[in-house]
């Protein structure tokens, strides 16, 4: 709880996170969002390429489907998943995540995500 | 002249009458002088025969292989000992001998030359502990060996003089980076001159083939065919006397050709020898002799050194040597006397205003340090005072300071000056135990024999970071209570947890591939253990192949965590075995199904409609996900996708997923990855 409370201070004092709504698509049985994710505490950290931060254990955005709807929602390739609906996301194993992305009963995720090009570009500016 | 003060092993001739009458257990008592020392030692030796019998039917009648290698550790324990009373024994007599011959020949025996000539230095506390051998195993131990874990018994013989002892059996497998013997091991009675032999046995411990059986084509055939290390053994079982010669010429003195027992035969692995020069208040290392060869089949690669901490407390250091009233001057014109109590130990004089002050343990008036640097001279015959007086002098930060003690009469300041010149040769004898006092600590009594701390090796360390979430180490504590059940079951659990089984180990196949169909009445998940329990410690890869029967999990087991948690706190269980072979796990996988772990496509086929999902499906949905032993799950989870080929987002077709999902679960580096 603790560190999820000193990121949610670094978020809110450097503004970091976008807002990103999916509205997932239904295909046959299946809702799609069409990406994929990477990541997990109970996954390896070193191996994820996305994180600057090898020991980020977090959910990582790590294929955007082409023309699905998450890249029509804006989500980028490489962006880390914060909340899904209000869900934390930043302390969950790696099947925890997917199963929160993928209720059935819902059918619109509101993601909060940062993204590192946005923290460069707010450590580019503050310098 | 032989020197009393050495100790000398005595080699018995082989074929001699007496190593005869050792190996039909019968001693003549006329042999021996019936001194107080010879049948104190008489004594041992009974005791060590009837041990030793003991030993003989424990190993005849037990069936476990365990209990096997223990039985023979000890009997191999008894019969050194047995070879050392001998030997010490016949030393004796021949001193005896000889002392009789010379003492006839010289007449009186010589008058002693000087103060130091003659003087026996004190004897001493010698502990060794933490001893650490480390291990060297080649890569292809781990990658190409196909088949079971190569695995031995080892344990240490330490010898000083003629006590022995041993140390603990430990299980030696690819898994261990070390061998550690945890035990702290005391020789009360040793001289400087000790000679600490360190002795490591191993006995392989697989299960014995019937060598006489199988014919010799038969045997290399299907020594070619099995995997690299059972094909080794059976070679070996094959042809018993090939390692023998090698393994036993280092240990010919020190084993003894006891009565043929069969059962688990250890062999002389490796040896060294330590002495006053090795001993050191801190760790050290030093150099293995290594007998045997790769070909044997008890051979563990050992790197070739061994850690340990040798200490000595010489008794100088921790007894009074000498204590009595004395007068101290303490200067003046004409010099005054004081009266104190002086105790010499250690590298001290200590002076106690009065006897009762020692005892009490009051702190003393004064300390006067006798160490290698002080001077102690008998002075003229003082006119004033009818006896000698002792004079100290050390050197405090380049300034001499002399303390002149008196005694009372001349046979104390005789014994006064005794105990110095005896102290100084016990220091010069001691050398680097007499600057300061070594810490010994004594073993703590024995816990009743159910905990066997398995060994960690330095490839398995669990940590558990991130333990905010309590399901992440709820997750690992029910991995690591499955791999316990799981263990059981293969009945090769620890000693302790046969007293919570109902039933004695079952067949005893580490290959876990065969058990997991035949445990329906368990927990659903458990038989996904099965393929868990290789890797528990890997928190990386695997615990995504179990995510999905972990949710359950985490919460239902928390009863049972209570009734388990007592072994658990108990037993560090770290015995995985790393590489089962691929076909191992793939007919694992095939046969029980595997439940679309990764994938969403999981998810039943059940509904059709639109959103809103009808509630009642998630929990559907949850449950094949979890459960992904039943094999609805798995042909839920292939059959699923199959409409879907057309579109720009299918999923691959289910033979190709499921192949790759296959692959992804058993490569333990996949950082892994889920579409959603």
């Amino acid at each position: 709880m603790s560190s999820f409370l000193s990121q949610l201070h670094f978020q809110l004092s450097c503004a970091l996170q976008q807002r990103i709504e999916i509205c997932k698509l239904r295909q046959g049985e299946h809702l799609i969002l069409g990406f994929s994710i990477g990541g997990g505490i109970d996954q390896d950290p070193g191996q994820n390429p996305f994180s600057e931060d090898k020991s980020d254990k977090g959910i990582y955005v790590t294929r955007v489907t082409p023309g699905g709807p998450a890249e029509v929602a804006g989500l980028m390739m490489g962006d880390k998943v914060m909340q899904v609906n209000g869900w934390d996301m930043t302390m969950v194993t790696h099947d925890q995540a997917r199963k929160r992305l993928t209720k059935k009963n819902e059918d619109i995720v509101r993601l909060l995500v940062t993204r590192k090009s946005l923290e460069q570009a707010v450590r580019h500016s503050m310098m | 002249m032989f020197c009393r003060t050495q100790t000398t092993r005595a080699a018995i001739a082989r074929g001699s009458a007496l190593e005869m009458e050792i190996r039909r257990g019968k001693f003549r008592r006329s042999v021996f002088l019936d001194t107080l020392q010879d049948s104190d030692i008489q004594k041992k030796i009974d005791h060590e025969i009837r041990m030793r019998d003991g030993a003989c039917k424990l190993l005849a009648a037990c069936s476990q292989r365990d209990q096997a290698l223990e039985a023979a550790k000890s009997l191999l324990t008894c019969n050194t000992r047995i070879m050392a009373y001998m030997s010490e024994l016949q030393r004796m007599k021949e001193a005896q001998v000889m002392q009789r011959v010379a003492r006839r020949s010289d007449g009186t025996r010589s008058s002693d030359a000087g103060p130091m000539d003659d003087r026996l230095p004190c004897k001493g506390k010698v502990a060794i502990s933490d001893l650490r051998i480390p291990l060297m195993w080649k890569d292809t131990e781990y990658f190409k060996n196909k088949g079971e874990l190569h695995r031995c018994a080892v344990f240490c013989l330490l010898q000083v003089g003629g006590e022995i002892h041993d140390t603990d059996m430990v299980m030696v497998d690819r898994t261990l980076t070390d061998i550690c013997f945890d035990n702290t091991i005391v020789f009360s009675e040793a001289s400087p001159g000790f000679e600490l032999r360190v002795e490591l046995y191993s006995c392989c411990s697989e299960e014995d083939y019937s060598a006489g059986s199988a014919p010799r084509k038969l045997a290399s055939k299907l020594s070619s065919s099995l995997g690299r290390s059972a094909g080794k053994k059976l070679r070996v079982a094959m042809d018993p006397g090939a390692c023998s010669p090698t393994s036993n010429a280092g240990a010919a003195t020190l084993l003894l050709p006891g009565p043929a027992v069969a059962g688990p035969k250890y062999h002389l692995l490796a040896h060294t020898s330590l002495s006053l020069s090795h001993v050191q208040d801190s760790f050290r290392t030093h150099d293995l002799s290594i007998s045997g060869n790769e070909e044997c089949s008890y051979w563990v690669p050992l790197y070739g050194s061994v850690c340990c901490r040798l200490a000595a407390q010489p008794h100088c250091m921790t007894q009074q040597m000498m204590s009595g009233c004395l007068k101290v001057k303490l200067g003046g014109d004409p010099p005054s006397w004081t009266n104190v109590y002086g105790v010499l130990k250690g590298t001290n004089l200590f002076c106690y205003h009065r006897q009762e002050d020692m005892e009490a343990n009051v702190e003393p008036a004064f300390t006067i340090a006798i160490n290698k640097e002080t001077r102690i001279r008998a002075s003229e015959k003082d006119p004033h005072s009818k006896a000698q007086s002792i004079c100290i002098s050390n050197q405090y930060g380049g300034e001499e300071v002399t303390h002149t003690l008196s005694a009372d009469s001349r046979e104390e300041t005789h014994r006064w000056m005794e105990a110095f010149w005896q102290q100084f040769c016990d220091m010069s004898q001691w050398k680097q135990c007499c600057d300061d006092l070594m810490k010994i600590e004594l073993p703590s009594p024995r816990k009743p024999a159910l905990v066997t701390s398995k060994q960690g090796s330095l490839y398995h360390e669990i940590v558990i970071d991130t333990s905010d979430d309590i399901s992440t180490v709820t997750d690992i504590l029910t991995r690591r209570m499955q791999e316990l059940e799981l263990r059981s079951q293969l009945g090769t659990s620890p000693p302790w947890m046969s007293l919570f089984e109902e039933s004695p180990g079952g067949p005893r196949t580490p290959r876990l591939a065969r058990h997991s169909p035949r445990s329906p009445h368990r927990l659903p998940h458990s038989p996904l253990s099965s393929l868990r329990c290789p890797w528990p410690g890997l928190l990386s890869s695997d615990a995504s192949l179990t995510s999905d029967s972990d949710s359950p999990c985490s919460t239902s087991p928390c009863s049972r965590h209570r009734g388990w948690a007592e072994p658990l706190s108990l037993s560090s269980p770290r015995f995985r075995p790393r590489t089962l072979s691929l076909d191992a796990k793939l007919s694992t996988l095939r046969g029980r199904g595997y439940g679309g772990v990764l994938q969403c496509s999981c998810q039943p086929p059940s509904s059709s409609s639109l959103a809103p999902i009808p509630a009642q499906c998630v929990p559907q949905a949850t449950l094949s996900c979890s459960s992904s032993t039943s094999s609805n799950s798995s042909s839920e989870g292939s059959h699923s996708p199959s409409s879907l080929d057309g579109t720009p987002f299918s999923r691959p077709s289910s033979a190709r997923r499921s192949l790759r999902n296959l692959r992804a679960k058993l490569d333990p580096r996949n950082w892994l990855q889920s579409q959603v």
